[in-house]
């Protein structure tokens, strides 16, 4: 079991974070749960983002439009009188489609074109949820209240995060992530070892869009009203991509990194009146520090001061092949 | 000897706008044969390869393996039903493993390895291709010869019945042609039929059955290596006598 | 058949200032292969700046231009010393790692026009934005014929730029082909600090005049992006004139629907994004290269 977790890239300090999200409800108060919930919330969207912008390489700055999707599907159907957890893989199949229509046209795309596309596809989106009557328009809408139990909220929302760094630790020791790592480092040679690359980024597109979709759909369930401005929006979109690369784009343990200090940064900034009104220069900071010094993100100045430790400790007998 | 060539190709056409790159090009390759491409600089050869295997679409023209029609398929398409190629400008995939990059060719190639089977077809291929002291290694970490040894070896693993290889002489020192040659040959006896691109004379006169030379994207002579290469319109597209190590 | 004639009129007068905006984009895209995402906060900044200018010292933003576009050409001189050049160059297209950094500058100076101004929406008056002429049988404001002749001004000026002085000719050199124009003694950190200045100018002049038209906000710019993309993706990316053609093309779009069909005002920006997303997808290579049939860079294949 242990090496095969090692194999994933699940770090021990994760699986403590697990069990510490599990536990919480028995020690801590209602306000720290709810920190913890937003903290899952960020670990699913970060984490299954990764899968398609980390491993497959393509960056879309458009997740937010699953959030929404999933997000709306639940509210709307909750108040035709649906039980709002059936609603959930609903929400999840929604996003998925959307995905696919999405990424079709899209994935011949390369690079920053892609980027550039995929904001178009979520400012668009936006737009039209906003101007749309059955959706509320731009003031959106309320769930049924009927329907609120705060301690499933939290368990759904810590399964379905536990669920995707599951999902994306498998994706990453089998033939599917592989395929998706050979697009990312050269999607002409991986094509030509006989990889269909717009295949496997559609997968990785619609599991990451099920599982942020779902993720949307419990979002509705806890804060019990959305609107357009709050779930497709673009500065979620922007938060969505900022965890993975300020932790470590493409690792496993990166995106729950990178969630982790957001999640924490969020609670901060919202709490301090003067620190909110810098929240976009924070985020655009340590954008610009990670592209700048360190594309890898946490994970990568973790790894180079490993190196930088390595080279320093003195050499052992192993090392130097016996006296 | 099967009566069927196992590739034929007809009349294949690549225009890129206004620029013809490929002009009716036709020839037959024999199962289990090595047949070289070889031609001057910008003759289409790389693009003649790139249009067999998928990476480009012909604009005319038929491509037949085996007796099916594959011009038009994907790249992708095209090696799941067993033929592959390799680049004349390497292309590793620079942050995995040796390993790693040949179980690409394995997971994803004609028969969609998994598992310990895939783990057995990766060990014999670098144990063929002589890479299996850098298993471990990083591609980055190869030299030019090890890399186009990796390239080899990540498209035999695919286990294809054609293999095309782009000048995979290019770079190599006398010992390491050798070596090539070598590897070239038994790759044939292990039942594949090979196509090369080859600047090199001498390698392609010491393995090749048959010979076409391309020029200007046409076909302008095909045969035996040795009476290929004496005909005089190729001499002339090779300006003068000027192919090195050629005869006279 | 009247009202045709003023679409198309205002369609005219948008594209000016449409092609304006794009071309900082171009210019810097051409040269350094690199999609400048603060190109939308460039803009609103250069809007703030002129509203300054005429809040505290009276100066009609069209004269601040004077002032503004060397500012900004300075700016985007810095900017490129200090950011771009510390990026490596790797391979021949654009990369992920200058369209993220410069996305985050985006951010920087979006909070920067926060704490320094607010957010509250702002809107620059002069004696003349509420004054218009009457053209075709319809009332064009002021500001924007005004705008309309800044715009024609800086595009003849940058073409002369272009195809007369060392520096121009070496930026279109550059932007051909790259490696050819090294070799032929370019020197590669000057055309780029040069082209990004330019860019920077550009974006700085669009600002000032899209102060003069419309209210503003800090977030203001990014559907203006969206459009400024739309409108290099749809002329071609590497040609300046393909830009000019672009930017006609999205305001005769806009125009025509807005008079001839029932699409609500908020829903226009879809179709600027949709517009994009299509071109980008369809004639990734721009209208120029579509009729041309070729094939090359941004698609696979």
């Amino acid at each position: 079991m242990s090496a095969w977790l090692k194999k994933t890239g699940v770090a021990p300090w994760m699986v403590v974070l697990a069990a510490a999200l599990l536990l919480a409800p028995l020690v801590a108060d209602r306000g720290t749960l709810n920190d913890l919930w937003s903290v899952a919330f960020a670990v699913v969207l970060a984490s299954a983002w990764n899968l398609l912008g980390g491993f497959a390489g393509q960056i879309s700055l458009g997740y937010s439009a699953f959030v929404g999707i999933g997000a709306y599907t639940t509210v709307l159907l909750a108040n035709a009188g649906w039980n709002p957890w059936l609603t959930l893989p609903v929400g999840a199949v929604l996003a998925v489609l959307f995905s696919v229509v999405v990424g079709l046209p899209t994935f011949r795309l390369r690079g920053p074109y892609f980027s550039i596309a995929t904001i178009g596809v979520s400012e668009a989106v936006r737009v039209i949820a906003s101007g749309m009557e059955f959706t509320g328009g731009s003031s959106g809408l309320r769930m049924p209240s009927a329907n609120f139990h705060f301690l499933s909220n939290y368990y759904g929302m810590a399964g379905l995060a536990l669920l995707t760094v599951g999902l994306v630790a498998w994706v990453r020791v089998s033939a599917f992530g592989m395929a998706l790592e050979a697009i990312r480092q050269d999607i002409d040679a991986a094509e030509a070892l006989g990889i269909h690359s717009t295949r496997y980024k559609l997968l990785a597109h619609a599991l990451s869009a099920a599982l942020v979709g779902a993720g949307g759909g419990l979002f509705a369930m806890n804060f019990q009203y959305i609107s357009p401005g709050s779930v497709f929006d673009f500065p979620l979109s922007l938060r969505i991509v900022l965890m993975p690369i300020v932790g470590g784009i493409g690792t496993l343990v990166g995106p729950v990194l990178g969630a982790v200090l957001f999640g924490y940064l969020q609670i901060k900034l919202l709490a301090s009146p003067t620190l909110r009104d810098w929240n976009l220069f924070i985020y655009g900071g340590l954008l610009m520090a990670v592209m700048l010094f360190e594309p890898r993100g946490i994970v990568g100045i973790w790894e180079r001061l490993r190196r930088l430790w390595r080279r320093r400790a003195p050499p052992t007998l192993e090392a130097s092949g016996g006296a | 000897m099967a009566p069927e060539p196992i590739l034929e190709v007809r009349g294949v056409g690549k225009r890129f706008g206004g620029l013809v790159a490929l002009d009716g090009v036709s020839f037959r390759v024999e199962q289990g044969s090595i047949f070289s491409v070889i031609g001057p600089n910008g003759a289409g050869k790389t693009t003649l390869f790139s249009c067999l295997v998928g990476s480009q679409k012909p604009t005319s023209g038929s491509i037949r393996f085996k007796g099916k029609e594959i011009a038009g398929l994907r790249n992708d398409q095209v090696v799941a039903r067993g033929v592959v190629r390799t680049h004349q400008v390497v292309r590793p995939f620079r942050d995995m493993t040796v390993v790693e990059n040949v179980s690409v060719g394995a997971l994803f190639g004609t028969h969609q390895r998994r598992g310990a089977e895939a783990r057995a077809r990766v060990a014999a291929v670098l144990e063929r291709a002589g890479l299996a002291s850098r298993a471990q290694a990083l591609a980055r970490t190869l030299t030019i010869g090890e890399l186009k040894r990796l390239e080899i070896a990540r498209a035999l693993a695919t286990e294809p019945e054609v293999l095309c290889l782009d000048e995979v002489m290019g770079g190599l020192n006398p010992s390491e042609i050798e070596g090539a040659m070598q590897l070239i040959r038994e790759i044939r006896s292990s039942g594949i039929t090979v196509l090369m691109i080859e600047h090199h004379v001498h390698a392609v006169l010491g393995v090749s059955d048959r010979v076409m030379v391309l020029n200007f994207g046409k076909a302008i002579a095909e045969g035996e290596p040795l009476q290929a290469l004496r005909d005089p319109a190729v001499v002339a597209a090779y300006l003068g006598n000027d192919v090195e190590g050629a005869p006279g | 058949m009247e009202r045709l004639a003023s679409v198309l009129l205002s369609s005219l007068l948008l594209a000016g200032l449409y092609a304006t905006m794009s071309y900082g984009l171009a210019v810097i895209y051409g040269v350094m292969r690199i999609i400048n995402l603060a190109h939308a906060g460039l803009m609103m900044l250069a809007a703030y700046v002129t509203l300054t200018l005429n809040t505290r010292f009276g100066l009609d933003p069209f004269l601040s231009l004077l002032v503004v576009a060397p500012l900004f050409f300075g700016l985007g001189v810095v900017l490129d010393l200090t950011l771009i050049r510390r990026l490596p160059r790797g391979g021949t297209g654009p990369s992920m790692q200058s369209l993220l950094l410069l996305f985050g500058l985006w951010l920087v100076l979006q909070n920067l026009a926060y704490v320094v101004w607010g957010g509250d929406t702002q809107s620059i008056l002069t004696p003349y934005t509420m004054s218009s002429v009457p053209l075709l049988g319809e009332r064009y404001g002021v500001p924007l014929l005004l705008v309309f002749a800044v715009s024609l001004l800086s595009l003849v000026g940058l073409t002369i730029v272009l195809r007369r002085t060392f520096l121009g000719k070496a930026i279109r050199a550059v932007t051909q082909n790259r490696d050819a124009a090294l070799l032929s003694g370019v020197n590669a950190g000057r055309i780029s600090a040069v082209a990004f200045g330019l860019g920077t100018a550009f974006a700085a002049i669009a600002g000032t005049m899209l102060s003069t038209l419309y209210a503003f906000t800090p977030d203001f710019g990014r559907s203006l992006l969206l459009k400024a993309f739309c409108i290099i993706v749809l002329g071609g990316m590497e040609s300046f004139t393909g830009v000019a053609i672009g930017a006609l093309v999205l305001a005769l779009i806009e125009n025509l629907a807005a008079a001839y069909t029932t699409i609500p005002t908020s829903f226009q920006d879809a179709i600027s994004f949709s517009l994009l997303v299509l071109v980008l997808v369809f004639a990734p290579n721009g209208l120029p290269a579509l009729f041309r049939g070729f094939s090359r860079r941004a698609v696979a294949r």
